[in-house]
Formats: structure tokens, sequence, C-alpha cells
């Protein structure tokens, strides 16, 4: 399964890449999507599926697009 | 009393005089500093009917227990009026090395009223303050006039000082400082300019005086160097606030077009991963760890300084995906002294009426070279268009005519900040009822809103977010006086504030005594917003129609198809008025002032307005 993954912020530094296509197996989870990658997750997070706010449990589609970010508070 | 020097510098331009004003112990303790006093002395002594850029107006600078002194982020300071752009009490905070300064001379406020009969600077020395003629530098932008300055008094001074928007009266002209970046969105600088007033001048040489300066040195210099090592840890400062470009356009949130849609593919051309690779310098506030200001070299080879708000609003906004080009507009607002979101907004909402028939006009979105001369028309009122730009986008579009109010993106005169909320209900209601119109400062709760709730929802949590948050970001920050940067992005406890606060003043505050002072201050800022427009009521607090349009919905993406909707947002109003207290018009109850200590302001509101 074909899973887009975009870090924003310092995030891209941290991991050394911006935007990555990955395969994973069937089905996988977000919290798999971070491991797969090493995201550490001691620091809140916010972390949308296609845009939209998804659970760390919660199963991903071929073709999604997750995005990673730190909390902001404006600028 | 510790904390405060306990005085109050009032200049008059009229009749070049000046005087030191103590202020009581129980004035320190209510009104504690920064936005408190500003808002405070502006409902003394500002009537209602005044004319923003009148003598009777006042400039209001205004500084907090904290400010100036080395501990994380406080090297602001508030500046305020009587807004020339709203019509009532508005302000603004920048970095500057007058906090430290002005606090350092023997003052806590300075007062500016009158106006002068020729350009003018005011120079503070201690307790000598000198009226200097400005010829030299009137005409001229806030980058030339600063580097003047420095030559002629040395880099030390403190500074603030306006460019040739705020000379010409331009509406959302703001003040400059080199040591920081720009405050007073709603027109400050436009304040000075009709004052004749071109730059404030200031040098201390007194300690500020503290409960325990020891104590406090030790624990303000060892704060500053956690939040350094906190900000290499999470590397924030990389693309400083910059990343939020790319975390909008991922949600829909981004303004694009004149906030018509939310998302763009190109941009990417203008994030902070862009900004960070063309990086040529860094820079920030005095008595700041974690410096956020990214400058890059324009297309016109100037060293722009770029932050969030200003690549949102002069890039997607306007449909410029060129980081150069972005950044020469930047600097232009910079060196006129220009508000780079309301230059933005009112830029964007020019071009969204032309293309809607609304008037007549040769700017059309993604023409970065006329938005150049635009702003340039716009800071010196140039010609009909430059007079009618630089009267702001609610002006613009009471001209204009044929509905164009509805997609004039501002509440309450003052321009939105870089969010697009056709679908975000609790940052549409932050805006909505910010005290000083559409400002960001006061709350940002996508984050939240996203995060921690349905989307789609407009219950009553929503609105006791936007309250905490107030507090916050537009009570305690804007009192003390400091930047709130460290606090989410670094996770830097909120209780390190009263711990500062304690220290100097030798007083016993917790948060809840900052919140309670917040809700002070935004009932005083509502009292001065009531006495202006006394027929008042809920629509106010509205934001623009565009966003409860049908029609005006994404085709695509994360949000297609939803939009704001108007009974329910009317219900998210009226969660937040019962969780603050406020009648149906959004006005504190005479319960609600009583029990915050202002009845004596009450009945001076019910002089012109009825309070229920």
């Amino acid at each position: 399964m074909k899973i887009k993954v975009k870090l924003i912020g310092p995030l891209i530094y941290e991991t050394g890449f911006s935007e990555k296509d990955i395969e994973l197996a069937e089905a996988p989870t977000v919290e798999a999507v971070l491991e797969s990658l090493a995201i550490s997750t001691t620091r809140p997070k916010i972390i949308t599926r296609n845009g939209k706010a998804v659970a760390p449990h919660e199963l991903l589609e071929n073709g999604d697009t997750i995005a990673i970010s730190p909390i902001y508070s404006g600028g | 009393m510790f904390g405060w020097t306990g005085n109050i510098l009032r200049v008059n331009l009229t009749t070049k005089t000046y005087k030191k004003e103590p202020f009581s112990e129980e004035f320190a303790h209510k009104w504690v500093g920064g936005r408190g006093f500003a808002s405070k002395i502006l409902y003394d002594e500002v009537s209602p009917g005044t004319d923003p850029l009148g003598p009777d107006n006042k400039l209001i600078v205004a500084l907090g227990p904290i400010a100036g002194i080395p501990a994380p982020n406080t090297g602001k300071c508030v500046v305020a009026a009587k807004s020339p752009l709203t019509g009532f009490y508005g302000d603004g905070n920048l970095g500057t090395r007058v906090s430290e300064q002005l606090r350092k001379a023997g003052y806590d406020a300075m007062i500016v009223e009158g106006q002068a009969d020729r350009p003018t600077m005011i120079y503070i020395e201690d307790d000598k303050v000198e009226f200097l003629p400005a010829d030299a530098v009137w005409g001229q932008g806030t980058y030339a006039t600063n580097d003047w300055i420095y030559g002629k008094y040395g880099v030390g001074v403190g500074v603030l000082n306006i460019g040739q928007g705020g000379e010409n009266m331009n509406r959302f002209a703001v003040i400059r400082s080199m040591e920081g970046r720009a405050g007073g969105r709603p027109g400050m600088g436009a304040v000075m300019g009709s004052k004749l007033l071109k730059a404030i001048l200031v040098k201390g040489t007194h300690p500020i005086p503290q409960a325990d300066p020891a104590a406090m040195k030790a624990l303000g210099i060892g704060d500053l160097k956690k939040v350094h090592k906190l900000d290499q840890e999470t590397g924030w400062s990389k693309q400083s606030t910059t990343g939020v470009l790319q975390f909008c356009n991922e949600v829909a949130g981004l303004p694009v077009r004149n906030f018509r849609k939310t998302q763009h593919p190109d941009a990417w051309h203008i994030d902070g991963e862009r900004l960070n690779n063309a990086r040529v310098a860094t820079y920030g506030c005095p008595n700041c760890t974690m410096r956020c200001g990214i400058t890059i070299h324009d297309d016109a080879g100037h060293e722009s300084e770029l932050d969030y708000e200003n690549i949102a609003l002069l890039g997607s906004n306007l449909e410029i995906f060129d980081l150069p080009q972005v950044g020469c507009l930047n600097y232009l607002c910079d060196e006129y002294g220009l508000d780079t979101m309301s230059a933005g907004c009112v830029l964007s909402f020019y071009a969204d009426a032309i293309d809607h028939g609304a008037t007549d006009g040769d700017f059309k979105f993604g023409d970065a070279i006329r938005a150049k001369q635009l702003l340039h028309m716009a800071a010196h009122r140039e010609g009909k268009v430059g007079k009618l730009l630089a009267d702001g986008s609610l002006r613009m579009a009471r001209a204009f005519g044929h509905n164009s109010e509805a997609y004039a993106m501002q509440v309450k005169g003052l321009e939105v900040a870089a969010y697009n909320c056709k679908f975000i209900p609790g940052q549409a209601l932050a805006f909505g009822v910010s005290p000083i119109g559409a400002h960001h400062r006061e709350a940002w709760i996508i984050t939240f809103e996203i995060n921690h709730t349905t989307r789609e929802s407009y219950g009553p949590e929503k609105a006791a977010k936007v309250i905490e948050l107030q507090r916050i970001r537009g009570g305690m920050f804007e009192i003390l006086v400091a930047c709130r940067f460290p606090w989410i992005e670094l996770g830097w406890s909120l209780d390190n504030y009263p711990k500062y606060f304690n220290t100097i003043t030798s007083l016993n505050w917790t948060l809840d005594d900052m919140w309670t002072t917040a809700d002070r201050i935004y009932s005083m800022i509502k009292l001065n917003y009531l006495r202006e427009f006394p027929q008042t009521n809920r629509k106010a607090d509205y934001p623009p129609a565009v966003w409860f349009d049908p029609s005006n919905a994404d085709k695509e993406g994360p949000i297609a198809g939803k939009i704001l909707e108007l009974d329910k947002y009317d219900g998210l109003l009226q969660h937040y008025y019962d969780q603050r207290g406020y009648d149906n018009r959004g006005i504190p109850t005479k319960a609600t002032l009583s029990r915050l200590g202002l009845d004596a302001e009450a009945a001076e509101a019910e002089k012109v307005a009825t309070l229920t």
C-alpha cells in the first residue's frame, strides 16, 4: 500500500525529508507510519489524513496523504 | 512599590511641554501595564467622537512589570490609540529597545498628546525630554530613518518610528522599530503621522525597580538559556512561524485569492522550507533566544524579513508564489510602515472587486509588479486609487457598493489575519469577538479545533477555548508585556510568568489573578467600543459574509461543499457571550462590570449608551 507522508516545519530537519511516498503492509495505522519513519512522539503533534484530523489507531487506505506537524500557536 | 517605576511621561506636542506623572499602587495592581494601562488611559482621556487623526487623540506607549527585564521574550512594547481604521480603541505590540530604555528612563508608559507644528522627534533621556526637528527624515522610509537615528544617536537608543504610510495617514500604517518589527495594526502609525511625530527616541540610565533584582537576574538569564536550548532541540526557528503555511494549506485554511480558496498547489514555492533555504540572516527582538525573523534577498536585492502572516497575505492571498517577489512586497510595507496583513487584504479585495465588477481597475491576482506600485500609491495616498486603498477594505467596499462588503475581509474595520475560516467555526469566532477587530493575536484555536473537536462543531467548548486563549494571549502577555512564542511553540510553561511577575513585584499572584485582570481589560475595551458605537448589535461580531455563502464553498479538498452556517455561528457567539457574562449585543453586563471592579467606568459609559 502506498502512503504519501508530508512533514511540516522543524520535523523536516529532525527526520531528513519533507515529503516521501512509502510502501507499507495492507491497512497500516498512523502509528505504524510514524514507527516506520522513526518519527518521535515525545513532543505533541497534529496529524492529518487527506487534510482531516486522524487518530493514531485509524487504518489508512492506499493513496492516503498523511501530514505531520508540530503544534503552532499561529503566526 | 516594586516592579513599576510608578511614573507615566506625558508629552504635549502642541505646547512642547512634558511632565512626569506618578500613578498609585492601586492603579498598577488593577491595570498592570501594557494594554491594561493603554485601555484605561484612553477611556479616561479620549472622549467618544474624537477625530482619531486630530490633535485630541492620544498615542500611548505602554510597558509592563516584566518588560525590558532579561527573561524570556520581554523585549515587547504596546502602542495604542483611538484607531483611524476601526474608530475605537486600537493597539498592537512590537519588539523594540524602547521597552527596556523607557523603563530605565523612569517610566512605565508615555502619553503623547497634541499636534506638532512641524515634523518632530521626541528625544527622551531620563528626566530630560527634547523636541527635535525631523525634517531630515520626513518623507523617508523606516529603514532609512532608523539608520539615520542610529548614526546620530548611537545604536543603543530605543526607537519607534514611522514611514511614508504613517506620514500620509494611511489608516493601516504601523509603528516600526529596527530592533523588532512593527506594531499597531489599526493605524497607530497614522496617529503618529497626524501629530507630525516621525520618531520617539529613548535612552535610560537607571535600574528598573525590582523587589529582588539578584533573584530575577538569576531566574531570567537562566530561563533565557533554557528557552534557547528548547529552540535548538525542537528546531522551531529553522522555519519560525512560516511552517504554518504548509499546515494551513494541508487542512484547507490558507487564504488564497482574497480568501476565495483555502489551498493552492503552488503554495510550497513560498513555504518555510524554501524560506529557510534562502535565508540571509536571522533577527530577533531584545531579550529573545528563539529569534523568528528570517530575512531573504527580495527581487530588488533588499533584505526582507518574513513571517507567516506576510508570506500568506502578500503571497498566496494575492496568488503570488514567487518568494523574492513576496519578499519585495513585504519589504515595501516595512519601508513605508504599512501593516503587511491589512496591505495584503486590501490588495486582494481590490483585485476581487475588479473581478466581480464592483469597480474598474487594472490589478489582477498574481500581478506582483502592479502590487508594488499600488503599495507605493497607498503609502503616499497617491491619486484616486492610492487614496482609496489607504483607507482600508471596509471603506473601499462602502465606496464600491455592489454588495462588495460581503467579501471585504475585515471585522469592525480591521482586516482578517491569514487564516481562512470558511469552515473553521471557532477561529471565525475568534476573529469575530477579538476586541479590536480581526486580529489573530487574541486567540488562535485552529489546532484545537482540528485535533480535539469536530471541525463541524459549534459547541460551547470552542467558545470556552477562545476565552481561555484570549486571557492568555490578549490578556496576560499584553499586560506584562512579553511575547507568547515560547509557550506553545517550545512548551514553555505559563506558570513561569506569575513567577517572574512575583519575583519582580514581591506580590503573590497566580494565573487566576492574571485571568481576572485580562477579563477586566477586555471589558474595558468593550466599553470603549460601546461609547463610540452606542447603537451596536451582535452583527458587529460576525465575520465576513462570504464565509457563510454556499456558493463560496470549496469545490474539492478536505472541506469540499462545506461553509460556515450563520444560525449555528450565532449560537456559538451566544455561548461566548454567556460564558463571558456579556449581553445579547456582546457588551459586558452591569453585573459583569461590577464583578471586575468597573462600576465607575460603567457609569461613564451610561452617559452615552445603555448597559443591561
